[in-house]
C-alpha cells in the first residue's frame, strides 16, 4: 500500500478546505494511506523568515525534513510553496556540507538532525510518479470529454528545476499530460506558466496591486482561449485567480466566470468521485457551468 | 558559524556578479517587473547590491521579489538573483529594517506555528466538511522548538 506523510501546510488547511477535501477523497479512492503528525512547523516561505535570517530560516524549514526522516516516509505537500521551500532546503543542504553542518548545529539544540534522506513530493508530483498519465487514463471511469481545461502550473512545482526536479523549466508538459489523461482537452495559452505572486509577495498594497494586475493578464488570456476552467496545482494560485475575478468585477465590471479547480478535482471527477465529496461547492467562483457540461451537476 | 556577509560575498563571487552582461533576462522574466513597470527592476537591483548597498537596505524595492525563480533559472551567467536578494534582505534585517507586513506574518508564525491564523471554532467548521481537526495539530512542543531555533535575538527584533 502506498503511504505518504502528509504535510498539510497553512493555506490549504485553513483557506482551501475544498482542495483538502478533494485530496483526501481522491487518495481514499486510490487506497493511499496518509500519515499525519502534530509537530510540523510552517514551511517558512523564503520571502519571510529566510529573508530575516538565512540560516535560521533554513533550519526551521529543515526541521520538517528531519521529522520526515524519523517516519521514513516521503512528505507530501498540498501547496506548491511548501513543496518549493522544502525542496530548496533539501537541495541547499545536500549540496553544501558547511551549510548542513551549521543548520544541524541549530537543529541539534532541539535534539534533531537532517541526514539527507528526506524525500519531498507534492500532490501532483506524487500522482505523476505513482500513476502517470497512463495510470490516470486507465482508472478513468467518467472521462471529462468535451471539457477544455487551461492548465496553470504555478511556479514552485517546476521552478527552479534544480530544486524541484519535476518538469522542464521552460516548457513544462506534465500537467498537460495528466489533464489529457482525464479525458479533457488541455488548452494551450500564453500565460500557462506565469506567476501569480500569491505565495511570494507580502508587502501590502504594492503586492496587492501587482497581484491583481497579473491576475487580469492571466484571466484575459484564459478567457480568450475559450477554456471552460482553469486547472491549477497550488492553493495560492487558486486563491489569486478566484479572488482576482471577484475584485476585477468590483473594480472594472469585468465578468470572467471562469471556474478554478485543482488537478485533484479533475482527477477525482474522472475517477467517478462525486462533486460534493470534492468540495467543489466551496469554490469562490461557481463550477456549475463545468459540471453542467459534464452532466454531473 | 558562517556569517551572512560571508555567505553573500561567496555567492556573489561564485556566481560572478561582476560578469553580469546587463542582458536583462532577469527583468524580462520577472512577473513583478511586468506588474510594476518603473517600480521594480531586478537587473538594476543587482547593480545596487554592488554599488549602492546602504540605500538599497532602506528601500522598498528590496522586498518586492516574489520568489518565482525565473531569473535564477534563466540567467546566462548563472547568477542567482533570488538567493542574492534574500541574503541582502538579511543585512537589512540586521539593521532592524524588517517591513511591517512580513514582520507581522513572521510574528504569527512564531506564535502559532502557521503563517495563516486559524479563526476560533475552525475545527467545528472543518468537521462539518468531514475534515479532521487542525486547531491543535501544531503541538505546543513544536512551537517551543521553533522559537528556540529562531532564537531570542530575532524574537526581540520582531518586537522592536
Amino acid at each position: 500500500m502506498t503511504e505518504y506523510l502528509l504535510y498539510p501546510g497553512c493555506v490549504a488547511s485553513v483557506r482551501e478546505l475544498g482542495y483538502e477535501m478533494a485530496m483526501r477523497a481522491v487518495f481514499k479512492r486510490l487506497d493511499v494511506k496518509l500519515r499525519q503528525r502534530d509537530d510540523f512547523n510552517c514551511c517558512m516561505p523564503a520571502c519571510l523568515v529566510h529573508s530575516v535570517d538565512y540560516k535560521r530560516g533554513l533550519a526551521l524549514t529543515s526541521r520538517n525534513l528531519a521529522i520526515a526522516e524519523e517516519e521514513d516516509l516521503p512528505l507530501m505537500t498540498l501547496c506548491s510553496s511548501c513543496f518549493g521551500n522544502l525542496s530548496r532546503a533539501k537541495y541547499l543542504l545536500d549540496s553544501n556540507q558547511d551549510l548542513r553542518r551549521d543548520v544541524n548545529k541549530l537543529l541539534g539544540e532541539v535534539g534533531r538532525e537532517y541526514r539527507g534522506k528526506a524525500r519531498v513530493e507534492h500532490v501532483v508530483t506524487s500522482i505523476y510518479k505513482d500513476y502517470g498519465p497512463d495510470g490516470v487514463r486507465e482508472m478513468s471511469v467518467k472521462p471529462l470529454s468535451g471539457v477544455r481545461a487551461a492548465p496553470f502550473y504555478g511556479c514552485h512545482l517546476f521552478l527552479p528545476q534544480r530544486y524541484s526536479g519535476f518538469d522542464d523549466a521552460e516548457f513544462p508538459q506534465k500537467l498537460d499530460r495528466l489533464i489529457e489523461a482525464t479525458g479533457a482537452e488541455s488548452v494551450d495559452y500564453h500565460e500557462k506558466t506565469s506567476c501569480c505572486i500569491g505565495c511570494g509577495s507580502f508587502f501590502g498594497d504594492v503586492s496587492e496591486e501587482a497581484g491583481l494586475k497579473l491576475a487580469e493578464i492571466i484571466l484575459d488570456d484564459v478567457k480568450a482561449s475559450g477554456a471552460d476552467a482553469i486547472v491549477a496545482t497550488c492553493p495560492f494560485c487558486m486563491m489569486q485567480l478566484e479572488v482576482g475575478q471577484i475584485k476585477l468585477r468590483e473594480a472594472k465590471g469585468k465578468e470572467y466566470g471562469i471556474p478554478v479547480i485543482h488537478y485533484v478535482d479533475a482527477f477525482g471527477l474522472s475517477l467517478g468521485v462525486e462533486p460534493s465529496e470534492l468540495g467543489l461547492d466551496l469554490r469562490r467562483i461557481s463550477v456549475s457551468p463545468l459540471l453542467q457540461k459534464l452532466g454531473r451537476d | 558559524m558562517v556569517e551572512v556577509k560571508e555567505l553573500l560575498s561567496r555567492l556573489l563571487d561564485e556566481n560572478k556578479l561582476s560578469y553580469c552582461q546587463d542582458c536583462g533576462s532577469c527583468t524580462g522574466s520577472c512577473p513583478m517587473a511586468k506588474a510594476l513597470p518603473g517600480k521594480y527592476n531586478p537587473r538594476r537591483l543587482l547593480q545596487r547590491v554592488s554599488h549602492d548597498l546602504p540605500d538599497l537596505l532602506r528601500s522598498e524595492e528590496l522586498w518586492l521579489c516574489a520568489w518565482c525563480y525565473r531569473c535564477t533559472e534563466r540567467c546566462p551567467q548563472g547568477i542567482q538573483p533570488t538567493e542574492i536578494f534574500l541574503l541582502t534582505r538579511n543585512l537589512a534585517s540586521e539593521e532592524g529594517r524588517i517591513p511591517k507586513n512580513p514582520k507581522a506574518i513572521i510574528r504569527e508564525i512564531m506564535r502559532s506555528g502557521r503563517s495563516v491564523s486559524v479563526p476560533d471554532g475552525f475545527d467545528e467548521w472543518r468537521e462539518g466538511y468531514g475534515l479532521p481537526p487542525i486547531g491543535m495539530t501544531i503541538s505546543p512542543k513544536a512551537i517551543e522548538e521553533q522559537r528556540k531555533i529562531f532564537g531570542e535575538e530575532l524574537l526581540r527584533r520582531l518586537d522592536a
